[in-house]
């Protein structure tokens, strides 16, 4: 797959988000694919420790997790920012009131540098939906933040047993806008 | 066969293994349950309808030497029909979907649900790379099937022909509390 971005460079924040996980204890990632986090999933064949399981839906997504929690696995869901339309009725009756603990990683689009006007509903109303939920987040500010702000989100929610997002904006994650950017 | 006599027949199948889950989807499947037989190891959803397949599946995979039984509805699983895809695909041997057909959504108020204009939940399952999947009818063919679900690898899905029946109690309404006692009692 060319995206335009090196290995080099184009891919630390990914690098950044897998080494989070792991250093907070993460060992599966269930999830549903977009572009972005394909990168994620790539960087993960580094991390033999944490397993994948790709859902069909991101509500499905979190029932699993939810389910994995359960049996004393540290979960994580990654996800669009489009499929958090998706999951609101499985964190609001599932994940929230039995205080289901897991790190929610939203890869934006809606956000600055998007094309696709479809997506922006969605994407300008991510924040205040979790706000509404009670869900905590925080937005990676850089490939350099990357690993301690995924790491002490997921760390927080698993001590405190109240799920976290950490938002990963396209200036993060799409090569045209990081481009644009710094131009 | 109602769904409450089908209930009945599997919690005694479990006999005084108290290790076992048994994820209930909410309602009336919840609710016989713990009609049938409260335990620690019974987990009752309040909410996240069509779900409990999916929790299921993350219990199984995060807990291979469990046998995770799974108590869905028609309705609940025809919502989350893309569940079926993911354990054909992951394939966990400890999977036990057990599926209370009764053709409505006898939750709501006895709608019918696809299943009473021909939707075939068995076999959808074994469209979807689920071998071991079976509809039963009878109370000796549902204790057979559960029966072998102890002797032979999964993933199971043994979708039961119900009667509805008005449930009589309710579980826990604490989530919390459930939640713990259920972990604990697994661990």
């Amino acid at each position: 797959m060319t995206t335009g971005q090196s290995r080099a460079d184009g891919v630390a924040w990914a690098a950044g988000v897998c080494a989070g996980l792991a250093a907070a204890g993460v060992t599966h990632v269930v999830y549903v694919p977009d572009n972005p986090l394909s990168h994620v999933l790539s960087e993960l064949e580094k991390y033999p420790r944490i397993r994948t399981t790709l859902a069909t839906r991101e509500e499905e997504a979190f029932g699993i997790a939810a389910g994995l929690y359960l049996g004393g696995v540290q979960p994580a869901v990654m996800l669009q920012s489009s499929g958090l339309g998706n999951s609101l009725n499985a964190l609001t009756s599932l994940v929230l009131p039995y205080q289901v603990p897991m790190l929610i990683l939203i890869s934006m689009r809606g956000d600055a540098g998007e094309w696709n006007s479809a997506q922006v509903p969605m994407g300008k109303a991510v924040a205040p939906i979790l706000d509404a939920m009670g869900i905590p987040h925080t937005t990676v500010s850089s490939a350099e933040a990357t690993a301690a702000t995924v790491e002490l989100m997921a760390r927080t929610a698993f001590e405190t047993r109240l799920s976290g997002a950490c938002l990963l904006p396209r200036r993060l994650t799409a090569p045209s806008v990081q481009a644009q950017a710094h131009a | 066969m109602t769904r409450l006599d089908a209930t009945r027949l599997l919690v005694r199948s479990l006999g005084e293994d108290a290790k076992t889950p048994v994820i209930a989807s909410l309602g009336h499947p919840a609710y016989d349950l713990f009609a049938a037989g409260d335990r620690p190891a019974n987990f009752y959803t309040w909410g996240s309808m069509g779900l409990a397949s999916s929790m299921g599946l993350g219990l199984a995979m995060a807990r291979p030497d469990l046998r995770v039984v799974i108590l869905d509805g028609d309705g609940s699983l025809l919502m989350n029909l893309g569940s079926l895809a993911t354990i054909g695909w992951t394939r966990p041997k400890n999977l036990v979907l057990i599926v209370w057909d009764n053709q409505s959504y006898a939750t709501t108020g006895g709608q019918d649900t696809a299943t009473a204009h021909g939707a075939d939940l068995a076999a959808a399952a074994a469209a979807m790379g689920i071998q071991q999947s079976v509809t039963v009818r009878t109370p000796a063919d549902f204790e057979a099937a559960v029966a072998r679900t102890t002797a032979m690898a999964g993933p199971w899905v043994i979708v039961a022909k119900v009667e509805e029946s008005p449930p009589a109690s309710k579980p826990p309404l604490d989530c919390v509390l459930i939640k713990h006692r259920f972990m604990a009692a697994i661990m």
